[in-house]
């Protein structure tokens, strides 16, 4: 092994040392590139400054925004609407809550970019009356976690930010871009409740009268995810400033008119949410720090040298290779740090196979989704299994079958390439890398 | 009895001075404020630019509220052992294990923050020959926030060593950790 090698598979090893003993992982990044530091000509305070060059991206300022909406949908209690609604359009299905339990995550997934809010949400609201009717608990940990992910890959997800700021991907792009897959896996999972899941309460279909009053109650928090998308979508706002005017929104409108009283409550928000933001971006700095130690090592020359060896340059191939390394690599790390550091490699391979950098993040981001439901550091499961209050090994053995929606909706991101691509190229062809035609209507596509 | 301040976090009381109580609640203000800043300089952002008299100066301020914030938040989370991590394996330990490897992550985490104060001073004292535009501020002004967090993480990381020392690292009230996570702000 060469001396750069070993220089790397010292601070990976570190890092997973110190991050496997409990050091948060921002530090265990920094002590595992700084002690990599010592053995190389660099000095250490470019790395500290790296701290301050990962987060020092206009792009990221979205993260706070979406995480802020999250927390101030949660705090004020809205999302009991949303719960409302999605009982008035599926609780009558075979399965019951569990349907709603999907529904409800696809809506609010609109609203919140992280799963592990989400997680919150949905334990807080659903875990109860679900144990009341008698459902296993391990099934619902299992339920919860998986609907969760979808809020990595519908917009506004946090996933999507950063990996579009980090790789300099369009944000747009890969928020249309996840759609399709975020339903797909929203279907699978309604798909396997009705087929496999227990059958719970069947209540009688929602009455006209019942679904219209639902539907009216949720109309104002329903509103945030068509200011979020639409405003990116018509180029009004970029994504920061499209979670800025859904913010000023929920101030104005949601909460005065739903509920006055949480008011006075609002700099607590504020303050919790300034801290949450904090901690994913201070760990993207550290990353950064990481990463930018790698490529100065040619860790991701290598690494992509190993790939593109074994796979070409054929897409198919490139892509299967790097859905396996994030696979592993994700079920021991944090999304976010993993998509700062491999990015380099990721964008090298990108490039090799010709592939739609778009594609790419969403079919790599539906891979990370995955990571948070599988062993040993599933993250929403590991959570929705604490809230739940079951096992995590119980929790794990029942979310097994639920793998399949998965690796079925993996499987045709990669080789239905339209599953990600066609609704960016149709209502935001610049995002995918299309351009307007120079001698006639229409875009075209590369 | 009324907490005297309510945006510090009683959780882990055992592994805190009083004294620094202040400090948090100082810290936790200020991720609120610099969050109302640059949320509402991102917002007359999108204003003046639709009226089509953009102020150019705004995105300078809007980044050094979110670069503070930033670096005052990962001070907070340091005193309330909120910070992501990989794994809670030290609150399954009990006794003379626990304490090692709890001293051993706090001497990690200790190296590390005491490295972003020396390193980020140096930074710091270099920024002054780099300028933000339009303003022309010495960009020394956003470097300050490195050596500044670093020293309060280790502040922080230095009282936790000598309480849990004192009082021992899992302290008397144990509480689920289901619980304790329902509480509390989430991961991403």
């Amino acid at each position: 092994m060469t001396a750069n090698g070993l220089i790397v598979s010292m601070m990976a090893g570190l890092f997973l040392v110190f991050g496997y003993l409990g050091v948060p992982v921002a530090f265990s990044l920094i002590a595992g590139v700084v002690i990599g530091t010592l053995f190389t000509p660099v000095s250490l305070p470019s790395i500290i400054a790296q701290l301050f060059n990962g987060i020092d991206a206009e792009p990221l300022m979205a993260v706070p925004f979406f995480l802020l909406v999250g927390e101030l949908m949660t705090s004020a209690n809205v999302v009991v609407r949303i719960a409302n609604l999605s009982q008035a359009l599926v609780g009558h299905v075979r399965g019951g809550l569990a349907q709603v339990v999907t529904v409800f995550s696809m809506f609010f997934s609109g609203m919140s970019g992280s799963s592990s809010a989400d997680v919150a949400v949905l334990s807080r609201t659903m875990a109860r009356p679900m144990a009341e009717e008698g459902y296993d608990a391990a099934f619902v940990a299992a339920l919860i976690a998986a609907a969760a992910t979808i809020a990595n890959l519908v917009p506004p997800s946090i996933m999507a930010v950063v990996y579009g700021a980090i790789g300099n991907v369009s944000i747009a792009g890969l928020f249309l871009g996840g759609i399709a897959p975020g339903l797909m896996i929203g279907f699978g999972l309604m798909i396997y409740c009705y087929f496999f899941g227990p059958a719970g309460f069947r209540r009688p279909r929602s009455s006209f009268w019942n679904f219209t009053e639902a539907t009216k109650a949720a109309a104002l928090p329903m509103m945030i995810p068509i200011i979020l998308l639409g405003g990116i979508m018509t180029g009004w706002f970029a994504p920061r400033e499209a979670g800025v005017v859904a913010i000023v929104y929920i101030l104005v409108v949601v909460i005065p008119l739903l509920n006055f009283g949480h008011l006075r409550n609002l700099p607590r928000d504020f303050a919790h949410a300034g801290l949450i933001y904090s901690l994913p971006l201070i760990t993207i700095g550290a990353a950064s720090a990481f990463g930018w130690m790698l490529a100065y090592l040619r860790g991701p020359i290598v690494v992509s040298g190993w790939i593109s060896g074994l796979a070409g340059n054929d897409p198919y191939k490139i892509m299967f290779a790097l859905v396996a390394l994030f696979t592993i690599v994700g079920d021991f790390i944090e999304p976010i740090p993993c998509i700062v550091i491999f990015m380099p490699i990721v964008a090298t391979l990108t490039e090799i196979g010709g592939i739609n950098p778009v594609h790419m993040g969403v079919v790599l981001i539906v891979t990370l989704a995955f990571g948070l439901i599988t062993p040993p550091y599933g993250l929403a499961l590991l959570m929705a299994s604490k809230f739940v209050g079951v096992r995590f090994s119980a929790a794990l053995r029942a979310s097994l079958s639920i793998y399949v929606v998965f690796f079925a909706t993996i499987a045709a991101c990669i080789f239905l390439p339209d599953v990600v691509l066609w609704l960016p190229k149709h209502l935001f062809p610049e995002s995918v890398g299309c351009f307007k035609n120079p001698s006639g209507p229409g875009y075209i596509c590369p | 009895m009324k907490q005297r301040y309510a945006l510090v976090l009683e959780r882990d009381r055992h592994l805190k001075w009083r004294v620094l109580d202040p400090v948090e609640q100082i810290l936790m203000i200020l991720c609120g404020v610099t969050l109302t800043g640059f949320s509402t300089t991102v917002f007359l952002d999108v204003v003046t630019r639709s009226l089509g008299h953009p102020w150019l100066w705004l995105q300078e301020v809007t980044m050094t509220f979110f670069v503070y914030g930033i670096f005052a938040g990962a001070a907070a989370a340091t005193r309330r052992n909120d910070h992501l991590c990989l794994s809670a394996i030290t609150e399954a330990m009990t006794g003379r294990t626990r304490l090692v490897v709890e001293t051993f992550n706090r001497l990690v985490v200790l190296g590390a923050a005491l490295c972003m104060v020396w390193f980020g001073y140096l930074n710091f004292l270099a920024g002054f020959g780099n300028f933000r535009m339009p303003s022309l501020t010495p960009l020394a002004s956003l470097y300050a926030a490195i050596p500044l967090s670093g020293a309060l993480i280790a502040l922080f990381t230095v009282e936790q060593l000598v309480n849990g020392w004192r009082n021992g690292f899992a302290g008397r009230d144990l509480e689920p950790a289901a619980e304790r996570l329902e509480r509390e702000p989430f991961p991403i």
